[in-house]
């Protein structure tokens, strides 16, 4: 699951940083990110089978890496745009490349908000994470599934329910590391 | 004076508009002086100005800085060349006030002993303790700290020319006399080459060795020292922009030095009465004023007090509020305006009586600024 993350964290973020300044393509970005998380979980392990041809851990991170898209991208994109002008056109006046503007300026600027987003797709992954067994990759599902196969038995139930509670757990893990991340991550000029 | 920065037929078009905000201006400005453009909200200072570093890429003509087309430079070479300086500072928020400032040092790649001992040297001359404020962060400031911040970045790197979009427009009236003030100081050691934006007049006047003010279309309507444009504003539009109480202006301008000074009758007090009378009969003015052996004026008295018994410390008022050759005739008139005789003392720096100042003194002066300024007028081949 954090591989799936960590891909899409890197990707969403390239993206972002790519159209934030142009408004159609920002827009187009943000769109077709947010088309992505609207296909059902399942339809996308059985389509991504299809497409790599695979069943285990690879078809898992491509599809994690693509539900995380929305939040980081759009998030990105507010981060920069939020950047106020003036600090912008200061950088400028010095003399920083567009290149290093980004780096040293802006993205350090937005980065509350960037990392915000990869907080909510965190969140997010984690109960779409918890069906990749279905597919044969690995996943918090297992005890799920291990409960439904066995739905008679009397150790079902338990199964299921400790496969859930497990993940909303991991969720929330994951909610307070990311904010003590934020928190560690942030200059002490902009908090 | 060599030309440090030369603008040739400068014109920006906006898309999206008819008429050009910068239309074929033709500026030079000289290696040292705070050149000052001038004029109405929305006439194309800022654009002109974001030229020169090419934040605005020109729609045509050539600029050149100390002789060299920069038109088509490389923009961020050419900013790390030139300083800039805007109203909303932009310090970097994240980072600390020392790494703001040293932002060019470290961008042109200097050791990092180079960039502590520039860092402490620059902090001193914006008066802010290093040891103090180094490690803060802008958020910790007030508008006049930042901005003295933001000016220090601009200097980092020893730039020949500084542009300065409004700076000290956001600051309240104190703040920003105190900076203006300052900055002029700083210039004294420093000598940029300063191109100014404002608009207002007043900060025009304070601030310029030389004023363009301008029009629609960044058009120069004027372009010459503040004290020929109080003195001979070129036409209405000049005219109207300085507004009124431009000849109290100019006596912002003028100093004490440069007048003739008033003469009155004086006595060394040690003389006594008789020495006090004689002086006073012998000039027109109605007081004498009375000196300590060191020449320095102790006390205005009236003929008829100096009949009155009793000590001749006693007699008449005290001299207060006395006015160096620094001074200038705006605060020398004030001084006058409040003292009971009608004049103020002139003395130099070890308090020894050099004249003074009386509204003859004052009406003479404003008489030879506007004589002064027509000929100048009439002698110069005009530029525009
Ligand atoms: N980015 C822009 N796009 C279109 N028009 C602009 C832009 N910037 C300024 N202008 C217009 O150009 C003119 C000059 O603006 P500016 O240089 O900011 O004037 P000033 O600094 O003297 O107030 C104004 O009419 C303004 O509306
Ligand atoms: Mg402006």
């Amino acid at each position: 699951m954090l591989a799936g993350l960590l891909v899409g964290s890197v990707v969403g973020l390239a993206l972002g940083m790519a159209v934030h300044r142009t408004p159609r393509a920002r827009s187009a970005a943000v769109h077709v990110c947010g088309l992505i998380l609207t296909v059902p979980s399942l339809a996308m392990y059985a389509l991504l089978l299809a497409l790599l041809g695979t069943i285990g851990t690879l078809p898992v991170i491509v599809a994690l890496a693509l539900y995380s898209l929305l939040p980081i991208v759009r998030n990105t994109v507010t981060g920069l745009n939020g950047v106020d002008p003036a600090v912008v056109e200061a950088a400028q006046g010095v003399g920083m490349g567009r290149w290093r503007r980004l780096v040293s300026i802006e993205l350090p600027l937005a980065w509350p908000v960037v990392v915000t987003g990869v907080r909510v797709s965190a969140v997010l992954l984690v109960g779409v994470a918890a069906l990749g067994p279905i597919i044969g990759g690995p996943g918090l599902g297992e005890l799920i599934f291990s409960g439904l196969r066995v739905i008679t038995s009397p150790n079902a139930v338990n199964l299921a329910l400790m496969g859930t509670l497990g993940v909303v757990l991991v969720g929330m893990l994951l909610d307070g590391a990311f904010l003590v991340l934020t928190r560690v991550t942030t200059s002490r000029g902009v908090r | 004076m060599p030309a440090m920065i030369e603008l040739e037929q400068l014109t920006k078009h906006y898309p999206g508009r008819s008429a050009p905000a910068v239309d074929s201006l033709d500026l030079t400005i000289a290696e040292g002086e705070i050149v000052i453009l001038v004029g109405p909200s929305g006439c194309g200072k800022t654009t002109t100005l974001k030229m020169i570093n090419r934040i605005i890429e020109p729609s045509s003509g050539i600029i050149r800085l100390q002789g060299e087309d920069v038109t088509r430079a490389n923009p961020d070479h050419l900013r790390r060349r030139i300083g800039y300086v805007i109203q909303q500072v932009g310090l970097f928020p994240h980072q600390t006030i020392g790494r703001n400032i040293t932002t060019v040092p470290r961008l042109l790649g200097w050791s990092q002993q180079r960039i502590d001992d520039r860092l402490d040297e620059l902090m001193h001359l914006v008066g802010m303790d290093p040891g103090t404020y180094r490690d803060r962060y802008p958020k910790e400031l007030s508008g006049g700290q930042r901005q003295r911040v933001g000016v220090a970045r601009a200097l980092a790197a020893d730039p020949p020319v500084m542009l300065m979009d409004e700076p000290f427009g956001a600051l309240d009236p104190i703040s920003r006399e105190r900076l203006q003030n300052e900055f002029l100081r700083l210039q004294e050691e420093i000598r940029k080459t300063i191109v100014f934006v404002t608009h207002d007049i007043d900060e025009a006047i304070t601030m310029g060795d030389r004023i363009a003010i301008l029009r629609e279309g960044s058009t120069v309507a004027q372009y010459d020292t503040p004290e020929t444009v109080l003195a001979a504003p070129a036409d209405d539009f000049v005219r109207e922009f300085i507004g009124s109480g431009a000849a109290l202006k100019r006596l912002g301008l003028a100093r004490v030095r440069d007048v003739e000074l008033g003469q009155w009758p004086t006595s060394p007090i040690g003389s006594g009465r008789e020495a006090a009378l004689r002086a006073l009969a012998s000039s027109e003015h109605g007081s004498v004023l009375l000196l300590d052996d060191r020449r320095r004026p102790l006390r205005w008295v009236r003929a008829d007090e100096l009949e009155q018994p009793g000590s001749l410390e006693r007699l008449g008022v005290e001299v207060r509020g006395t006015v160096e050759p620094t001074t200038t005739l705006a605060h020398a008139l004030d001084a006058m305006v409040g003292s009971r005789v009608g004049a103020v003392v002139v003395v130099d720096g070890s308090g020894a009586l050099l004249g003074t100042v009386d509204m003859r003194v004052i009406m003479a002066a404003v008489d030879t600024m506007r004589t002064d300024a027509h000929e100048q007028d009439r002698e110069e081949v005009p530029s525009r």
